[in-house]
């Protein structure tokens, strides 16, 4: 089994069908191109999103249904080519692809995630993109509030 | 800001040579022509603020900061 050093998990062992290919990297990053989702029951429900060129590149992830449980995934045509997904119909965020936003942590701010631009990725074919959605209504920085505080705002 | 009215097929100059053509326009969108050198980048704007989000995300996190974080998502 191959394995990779990584500066949060340490020595990271994983299957090579659990790679998620990139294949033109994400904006900012366009030379990473593999990654791995390290998932862990404490940190439970975000995803690491941990690069395979550098051990150092590890992003924080959150399903977006986990921030906004109405977000609408909308793909268009040239976003379902690259994650290899038939074109009938939108894909089912949880079965056949994975929606995530990726976090940003700054100092003194509330955590925000990325909601207009989240990672899809196709769970088949193991091939991943970060799109940018179309819809203007969804922020770069969407802040992050609990399911408790969403409750009492839609009161 | 700067504000004109062009019609499909106009063109407009920044600075002496980048050179903007209105190339055809819908009721949804606008095609854009763009004649600029090789140094300029030209780049949507949206791909651009992805970019430097995900900069920002990309930089070293406390570890407390995802424990207090995962404590916010899980509280029902």
């Amino acid at each position: 089994m191959p394995s990779f050093p990584t500066t949060y998990f340490g020595e990271l062992e994983y299957h090579s069908d659990s790679v998620f290919e990139f294949p033109s990297g994400i904006p900012g990053f366009e030379e990473h191109t593999r990654f791995l989702l390290v998932e862990q029951v404490q940190s439970h429900p975000l995803v690491f999103v941990q690069s395979l060129l550098s051990p150092e590149l590890c992003f924080i992830a959150v399903p977006v249904l986990a921030v906004d449980p109405q977000y609408r995934l909308e793909l268009n045509e040239e976003d379902l080519v690259s994650l290899q997904l038939p074109g009938a119909a939108q894909p089912r965020v949880g079965e056949d692809v994975a929606c995530l936003a990726l976090v940003t942590v700054t100092e003194n701010v509330d955590p925000t995630a990325n909601l207009r631009s989240p990672l899809v990725l196709n769970l088949k074919k193991r091939v991943g993109l970060q799109i940018i959605h179309q819809d203007t209504r969804y922020s770069f920085r969407q802040p992050i509030q609990s399911q408790e505080e969403l409750t009492q705002c839609s009161c | 800001m700067l504000v004109l009215r062009r019609r499909a097929g106009d063109s407009l100059l920044i600075g002496g040579e980048i050179e903007v053509e209105i190339l055809e326009i819908t009721p949804t969108r606008v095609k854009l022509g763009i004649l600029a050198p090789d140094s300029v980048t030209i780049v949507r704007k949206e791909v651009h603020l992805t970019r430097e989000q995900n900069v920002t995300a990309a930089k070293k996190v406390d570890p407390g900061a995802v424990s207090w974080l995962t404590g916010k998502l899980a509280k029902h």
